[in-house]
């Protein structure tokens, strides 16, 4: 089975006030068959710009330079930006943290759906969209569908808005979805929901997931594998379950950090940040 | 000391909080967890008088919350807010930021006690000259814990103090506000969502659900499992 998505040597950089480029990404190589990989790291360690380099989101100021990319056998690096659109939305989804930002304020949510389904295939007919937007609704467990379908971005909770935007990226049954912290802006109960939603959603329907978070602990339940990144580089590569066997000093520190419920109340151990893991 | 006796909250016709009742120890972390909407941070708010139109009664070491002129109630309790990038003015240089609620006061030696203030939370005094925008959030986050111990007070309301922030900047920031409530005998409450981090933190905690107090509990009875409400139990499965 070819991969779906085979990315060698990645690099992203922008440029800086004296004119020299900074790299925020450094060689990254990822390759993801139809499974559930987590991208973690901290802040500025190149996640989100590794997810948004595969879909092809990136500011047009941003230097990308690739050996290879490729989304199930097609060469994204010199794919026509027509190309690129149509494997957007339509083979590949995105979601992103806050769905207060992602979606139109001044547009019906349901009519959202409607326009992504239209978009993808101008054959279908407005009831026949409706009728999909409706069935989709449901399964991501809204339980009034009618109800919601003619409600505003503002008038949904963060849970219901982020099910929303599952709803409208997985409508056009794409292959490939890349979260981008899907779950960060939502509370802990309604986190689970959600995330068990995508779960049941990618699995039945055999798609690739790239999961992209801060967060160790709920990567590795969800995943089944755990990229960990740090200062642009992958440090390492790991099958969720055994997170806890992880060897990098850093993933080590990033799991000593994180307070306990019923952990001890000294202070908590911080991160010695070693200059080698940025040059590994 | 913080008593809070039955104070309500409405925003129309909707209520934020509703008969909740507490006392906070001199000394005492206390935490408050719950989802969002559940109120906690709309009390913590009401304590501070950003929220103005409440009913009941909120005394802060002996001062009506209501009554007490501003000025004087900045001097005993103060808030450090969820997200650093929102709460610092992005035009003021650092020693401009800390200096100011010192300024306002009338307070003498504002530039001393500014770099004082600049090594207590471990940054120093090079960064004075600084502007927001060149710090990183755990930095930015310290910065506004420094402002909000320019006027020497001795209670601090932490909203979300780290959920901004990566897992291990949030750790220096959780040490830095454990050093400075010993060093400094502080009180604390926190609003967080974050069992861990409130049980890492606080003596004791309170959670809310939709406007409500729903359950009170020691740091052991939570370590325990010691808990009475579904609610309470669901939150922790979760978490």
């Amino acid at each position: 089975m070819s991969n779906l998505v085979d990315i060698q040597n990645l690099r992203v950089s922008f440029r800086q006030d004296d004119g020299s480029y900074n790299d925020a990404v450094r060689g990254v190589s990822l390759s993801l068959g139809r499974e559930k990989l987590g991208i973690v790291g901290e802040s500025g360690s190149g996640k989100s710009l590794t997810g948004r380099s595969l879909l092809g989101v990136l500011p047009p100021y941003a230097r990308i330079t690739v050996d290879r990319m490729e989304f199930d056998g097609i060469d994204l690096t010199k794919a026509s930006g027509r190309q690129r659109r149509a494997l957007r939305g339509g083979r590949m989804g995105m979601i992103l943290q806050d769905p207060k930002f992602s979606l139109n304020p001044v547009m019906q949510v349901g009519q959202q759906i409607v326009e992504a389904i239209r978009i993808g295939d101008r054959r279908i007919s407005g009831g026949e969209a409706r009728k999909r937007a409706m069935a989709m609704l449901e399964s991501v467990h809204i339980r009034e569908p009618e109800r919601v379908y003619g409600l505003y971005p503002h008038e949904l909770s963060g849970g219901m808005g982020q099910r929303v935007m599952i709803a409208m990226m997985l409508v056009r049954e794409p292959d490939l979805l890349v979260a981008d912290e899907p779950t960060s802006a939502l509370d802990v109960t309604v986190r689970t929901q959600v995330l068990s939603i995508i779960d049941e959603l990618v699995t039945r329907r055999g798609m690739g997931l790239i999961l992209i978070s801060h967060d160790l602990n709920l990567v590795s339940r969800f995943c089944d594998r755990v990229l960990v990144m740090y200062a642009g580089h992958v440090v390492e590569d790991l099958v969720a379950s055994r997170l806890h066997d992880a060897t990098h000093p850093y993933t080590r520190g990033l799991l000593a950090c994180l307070p306990t419920i019923d952990g001890p109340l000294e202070p908590l151990p911080t991160l010695n940040r070693d200059a080698s893991w940025a040059a590994a | 000391m913080i008593e809070i006796e039955h104070l309500t909250v409405r925003f129309g016709p909707s209520t934020a909080v509703r008969d909740v009742s507490l006392t906070v120890q001199d000394g005492e972390s206390f935490g408050l967890v719950g989802e969002s909407g559940s109120g906690k941070s709309t009390l913590l708010r009401s304590i501070m008088n950003l929220n103005r139109d409440w009913d009941g009664r909120i005394s802060i070491n002996g001062l009506d919350a209501h009554s007490t002129p501003r000025k004087r109630l900045a001097r005993e309790i103060q808030m450090v807010f969820q997200d650093p990038y929102a709460s610092l003015h992005p035009r003021y240089v650092i020693g401009e930021q800390i200096a100011e609620p010192m300024r306002i006061n009338g307070m003498a030696n504002a530039e001393r006690r500014t770099v004082e203030l600049l090594e207590l939370i471990g940054l120093g005094a090079k960064f004075r000259f600084r502007f927001p925008h060149e710090l990183s959030g755990g930095q930015r986050q310290r910065v506004s814990i420094a402002r909000a111990l320019a006027l020497s007070p001795k209670i601090l309301l932490l909203d979300e103090p780290t959920s901004a922030l990566d897992v291990s900047i949030q750790a220096e920031i959780l040490n830095l506000l454990n050093r400075l409530r010993r060093e400094l005998s502080l009180t604390f409450i926190i609003v967080s969502h974050d069992l861990a981090v409130v049980s890492y933190m606080c003596d004791r905690l309170a959670v809310m659900r939709n406007a409500e107090m729903v359950e009170l509990l020691t740091r052991d009875e939570l370590r325990g499992r010691d808990i009475k409400t579904d609610y309470t139990k669901a939150l922790l499965a979760a978490s």
